[in-house]
């Protein structure tokens, strides 16, 4: 059984039931003693700058801020596909604990042995 | 007649569930010593599934499901 395990979200605010639900399923692969990655892409970049979000609450869910923050506590890792954030034009001053922008050889690097990966 | 649990903690994690119901649960197993044994109340309808699948994915011993009740003993080694 692989270690890994890899979460890829494409939404952030123009999805948020998607966006929190991908850190839900995150927290419980971390939870369970997983080597994790969520890989955000997409309009999901924007979670990775501090505060975009704040505000975001699903129903029946905890705060996603409160998800994303719980992850990177519990060692979770995301990686934040590089030329989205350009395009967005985003700064990378300003990233939430436990993101790092990326291209997409890290991507591939982690699901090379074998990591199942599920996607948002 | 089933043999009395004694925990070493307790835990009533209420209607918690899936990703959180599992990260809390990490962190409140990583405090106990190896051997102690956690009960804990979960209520929310995944969990019956969730626990086993948990202590499956993690090597801690499920040694009584009684829904909402499972007491799970923490592994020897550190995880």
């Amino acid at each position: 059984m692989a270690n890994k395990f890899c979460v890829s979200l494409t939404h952030s605010k123009d999805n948020t039931d998607k966006a929190t639900v991908a850190f839900v399923v995150a927290n419980a692969a971390v939870g369970s003693g997983k080597e994790t990655l969520v890989f955000l892409s997409v309009e999901a970049v924007r979670l990775a700058q501090k505060g975009y979000a704040d505000g975001i609450h699903e129903e029946g869910f905890a705060p996603l801020g409160e998800l994303m923050a719980n992850f990177a506590k519990a060692g979770g890792t995301m990686y934040v596909c590089s030329p989205c954030f350009k395009k967005r034009k985003l700064d990378e001053n300003s990233l939430v604990a436990g993101a790092s922008i990326v291209g997409g050889a890290k991507l591939v690097e982690f699901l090379s042995d074998g990591s199942p990966c599920v996607s948002y | 007649m089933t043999a009395r649990i004694d925990p070493d903690a307790e835990w009533d994690a209420g209607d918690m569930g899936c990703g959180d119901l599992v990260l809390e649960l990490r962190h409140r197993i990583a405090r106990l010593e190896p051997g102690q044994v956690l009960k804990v109340i979960a209520l929310d309808p995944g969990a019956p599934a969730d626990m086993p699948a948990w202590c499956g994915l993690t090597g801690h011993a499920l040694v009584s499901v009684a829904p909402p009740v499972y007491f799970i003993r923490r592994k020897a080694e550190r995880s």
